[in-house]
């Protein structure tokens, strides 16, 4: 069996082969999954921040957006980690079922490899996804100096918190083929919510 | 060594990579002009495949180790047939 690290000899054979690992362990869908759930996360945890911010009285940009940032590593953090050790460890469940079945050892396979790839993409896609939600919705605030208004750097953060959410409602209702429009109100919603119960509690 | 034509294998092989990705890449062996793979019966993880290659010059070797590399099992060899031409099973008395 070939054993060699550097196993592709062009571009071309590479990818062949990260489309065959796609296919054994199914990398696209999971990674869909995880991007969609992930970014929702980084989106209202950011939305959280804002309110937070904006209830207590903050008008100085710089505590939400140093907030922000450090949310957004957190949960970046936390994703990278956490789908790394979760898928390693189901997919090595997996693969020592098969193995008991086959009676070969599976690790030095296609299927092993393919196994131990789905591992890294999807937690680097867990781990990317939120935090990059979050740096789209901060984005007013560091252009604070330029708006030269901080509750309309406020609002804007919240807009684009909200858009983005309709968006990802929309990338969802494409995935599941129905309606695009659909599924972005109801993303939306669960960013009103927040939102709204945010200034409930908060309202003095 | 005399060339073999005809490789016929007992695989135990997992559901993915499926059959149709494996016959393409057992189709890409040297020395190989056809391949037909038959499953006769699935399970939940696996699934055991007949795999029938015919060629002018197969290897062996090679055709177990993509199939190993590819998760599968040879549980054995079936049928073989080398030389010059090849030669078919012939029904003897005990057959009938």
């Amino acid at each position: 069996m070939n054993n060699n690290r550097l196993r592709w000899k062009s571009i071309a054979e590479f990818l062949e082969e990260i489309q065959n690992y796609n296919q054994i362990a199914g990398i696209a869908e999971i990674a869909r999954r995880y991007f969609a759930m992930n970014a929702f996360d980084g989106v209202l945890t950011t939305i959280g921040v804002l309110a937070g911010n904006y209830l207590a009285g903050v008008r100085d940009l710089s505590v939400p957006i140093r907030t922000g940032i450090a949310t957004s590593i957190a949960m970046g953090i936390s994703g990278l980690w956490g789908a790394y050790l979760t898928e390693t460890a189901e997919r090595e469940r997996e693969l020592a079922d098969l193995e008991k079945i086959s009676l070969i050892d599976q690790s030095e396979t296609s299927i092993g490899r393919a196994s131990r790839f789905a591992a890294i993409v999807v937690s680097i896609v867990d781990g990317v996804a939120p935090a990059l939600a979050a740096m789209i919705v901060l984005t007013p605030l560091f252009f604070g100096s330029l708006i030269q208004n901080p509750v309309l750097s406020y609002a804007l953060a919240g807009g684009l918190a909200l858009l983005s959410l309709f968006a990802l409602g929309m990338f969802l209702g494409k995935v599941s083929e129905k309606g695009l429009i659909g599924y972005g109100f109801k993303t939306l919603l669960a960013g009103l919510a927040a939102i709204a119960i945010n200034f409930l509690l908060g309202a003095e | 060594m005399g060339n073999l034509r005809r490789i016929v294998l007992d695989v135990l092989k997992p559901l993915e990579p499926n059959i149709v990705d494996l016959v393409r890449k057992i189709s890409t062996l040297s020395g190989v002009e056809g391949v037909n793979i038959t499953i006769y019966e699935i399970d939940h993880h696996v699934e055991n495949a007949k795999i029938t290659v015919e060629g002018e010059q197969l290897s062996y070797q090679e055709l177990h180790d993509l199939i190993v590399e590819n998760g599968g099992a040879v549980h054995s060899i079936d049928e073989v047939a080398a030389g010059k031409r090849t030669v078919e099973e012939v029904e003897t008395h005990q057959d009938r």
